[in-house]
């Protein structure tokens, strides 16, 4: 994947560079038709913008546990964990501590970090089963910290309100379109760093991890440092994520993060195909997208609950049945 | 003192649910070496359909228990058959995410047919024994044996303990002296070697599904005589009877049970004696103390890191 300038890249690019224009500019024709009494089924630019957003940070979260999942092959079902603590640890000091949130992130970040690393540790001996049940045990302990310790966030349920929005220079980002080219720039900035270490000699340990790791270690592979570099990797862009949503949200609370998100950007890596950064991405837009579609009072009746998890359910088993490699090319 | 005994006594009850449960998983794992993380959700149909027959079709408790097993042991069989054996010689991971799958589904079909809300069985349908009450006027205390110090011990818990007791044993005989059982610890121990000795392998893990299941269905029945029914109680019962098959050792049916008693004594005590809101923590730090120290178990024989 060398740089290429085709037609098709080039108006790929403009597309997202200009989308909130693009979607103002739609809003703008559907207000010329409406004078006009057509009526056409577009929800508001604004309200796209914001769900383009979130199927960003899914994106960023789908790549970050991608690292763990694909690289190295190792099942990770708590990924939503370093998520929770990115976005406590941001919103705790932006929203009680009145840090800046641009010292709040990288902390934030730092945070999940050694939280990936110490949750790393214990697990590095384990494979399969063994290290999902204790990445799943760690994000329902961490989940359960934020609700039930009302000192640490100040409300119960882990209810942080009021998470200010990011300030430069005297100017506010606390509009759509801020938001859509912050993620851009952070989203950007996870898959260069990605892309650069799965082509990396770091990216061909983990690879070789997941083929063989006894292989590997005959081969002068430092499983555990590789490991490690892995999970905090991951933990990493999953705490920013975190962080990001924080303030895009402005309050947050603990059933944002319970177990069934992680299963949820799980079943994004999965179905883009494991060990692909593309696929990742493709999986976190097309099911970011289509969770809001199918969010309850939508489509489905606001009785059936959180029905769109049946159908990731229904994802999932028939992925795994017939099309393991997910959407992506490669066979597995 | 008092509360202590009871205590005591709510944690072994809660332990035998567990145990029921957790043998699900062992015996699963132990075959296939698989995680059946939908086993929660069997548990938890197996409370939602004995309700059903109850409460729609009228069926007197005593026959919708035995229906619910046979049912769920029918879900266990059809879920094996359509979602677990195409993969049997699949990446272990992708019967795991199946089984994730599955779980899924199985937990919002729930919600779907049966909604949200909090459920318990009528009382008036159950066997007059199981509901137990203290008249606050007179001070009689109805179908409960008062223990010293104040507290009661209502003969439902009794029945739970029994029946678990019973059908753990009867397992144990199963598993040791009939043919089935010879058969399942033949699989257990060397699949493909069962295969060539002529055993058909699918069906044991089959009947190993389907017995799992009604136990599991039997536990989730029990978990209803004193809480609500809700769609989430598979997940929540379901990680904590995991957390039991693993302390006991993953494949370990003896071990299993005695986890699931060890796993609810220990609820029930840190959650009066702790913090209530850590209630389910507890069982998960047990699990991740186990794995990271002994992923044998207590009762596994030592056989390094399980893949």
């Amino acid at each position: 994947m060398k740089d290429k300038l085709t037609r098709k890249n080039i108006i790929l690019g403009l597309l997202i560079c200009f989308l909130p224009l693009l979607m103002y500019g739609i809003d703008d024709i559907v207000d010329f038709l409406s004078r006009y009494d057509i009526y056409l089924g577009w929800p508001g630019g604004e309200y796209m913008l914001r769900i383009i957003v979130r199927a960003g940070v899914y994106m960023l979260l789908a790549v970050g546990l991608n690292i763990v999942c694909g690289f190295t092959g190792l099942l990770d079902l708590g990924y939503v964990c370093f998520y929770l603590i990115g976005g406590y640890t941001a919103g705790i000091l932006m929203a009680r501590l009145g840090v800046s949130y641009w010292i709040a992130l990288p902390l934030a970040v730092l945070h999940g970090t050694v939280w990936g690393l110490l949750r790393g540790a214990p697990t590095l001996r384990l494979t399969g089963d063994y290290f999902a049940i204790v990445t799943f045990g760690f994000a329902e302990l961490f989940f359960r910290i934020i609700r039930n310790e009302q000192w640490l966030v100040g409300a119960p349920n882990g209810q942080l309100r009021g998470i200010p929005a990011p300030t430069f220079f005297g100017i506010t980002f606390n509009q759509n379109w801020h938001n859509y080219y912050h993620i851009l720039i952070l989203l950007t900035l996870v898959i260069f760093i990605t892309y650069r270490l799965q082509h990396s000699r770091v990216g061909r340990a983990w690879v070789a991890i997941r083929e063989d790791e006894q292989a590997a270690e005959s081969m002068g592979i430092n499983v555990s440092r590789y490991k490690s570099l892995a999970f905090a990797v991951s933990a990493a862009i999953g705490a920013l994520g975190g962080g990001f949503i924080a303030q895009f949200q402005v309050s947050i609370s603990v059933p944002f993060f319970d177990f069934w998100e992680s299963i949820l950007i799980l079943c994004m890596v999965v179905l883009g195909g494991m060990g692909s950064i593309r696929g990742a991405m493709i999986g976190a837009a097309i099911l970011g997208s289509l969770g809001e579609v199918l969010r309850p009072g939508f489509i489905i009746p606001y009785q059936f609950g959180n029905a769109r998890y049946l159908i990731f359910g229904i994802i999932l088993i028939l992925l795994m049945r017939f099309r393991p490699s997910g959407l992506s090319l490669k066979k597995a | 003192m008092a509360q202590l005994l009871e205590q005591f006594i709510n944690g072994l009850v809660l332990g035998g649910i567990y145990a029921l449960i957790a043998v699900g998983y062992t015996m699963v794992y132990g075959i296939i070496q698989l995680i059946n993380f939908a086993h929660g959700e069997i548990f938890m149909f197996g409370a939602y359909l004995a309700l059903m027959l109850i409460t729609v079709f009228n069926i007197p408790f005593w026959i919708a228990l035995p229906a619910s097993m046979l049912l769920c042991a029918l879900l266990g069989m059809l879920i094996d058959l359509v979602a677990y054996r195409p993969l049997r010689d699949a990446p272990r991971l992708s019967a795991l995410i199946t089984a994730i799958g599955i779980s899924l589904v199985l937990q919002n079909l729930a919600r779907m047919i049966w909604s949200a809300r909090p459920r318990l069985f009528p009382t008036e349908t159950l066997p007059a024994f199981l509901v137990s009450e203290v008249n606050m006027q007179t001070g009689e205390i109805l179908n409960a044996i008062p223990l010293p110090g104040g507290g009661i011990l209502p003969y439902r818990d009794v029945f739970i303990l029994l029946l678990a007791v019973v059908l753990m044993i009867g397992l144990n005989r199963l598993i040791y002296l009939t043919k089935i059982g010879k058969a399942m610890r033949a699989c257990a121990q060397n699949r493909v070697a069962s295969n060539l000795m002529g055993i058909k392998t699918n069906q044991v893990i089959a009947v190993t599904f389907a017995i799992g299941s009604a136990l599991g269905a039997i536990a989730g029945i029990m978990v209803g005589l004193s809480e609500n029914i809700t769609p989430t109680m598979g997940y929540y019962k379901g990680v904590a009877a995991f957390a039991a098959a693993v302390l006991g050792g993953i494949g370990n049916i003896t071990g299993a049970m005695l986890g699931g008693i060890i796993i609810g004594l220990a609820e029930v005590f840190g959650a009066g004696y702790i913090s209530s809101g850590y209630r389910l923590a507890i069982a998960y730090i047990i699990m991740i103390a186990v794995i990271v120290i002994r992923p044998s178990g207590l009762f596994g024989k030592s056989t390094g890191t399980r893949a």
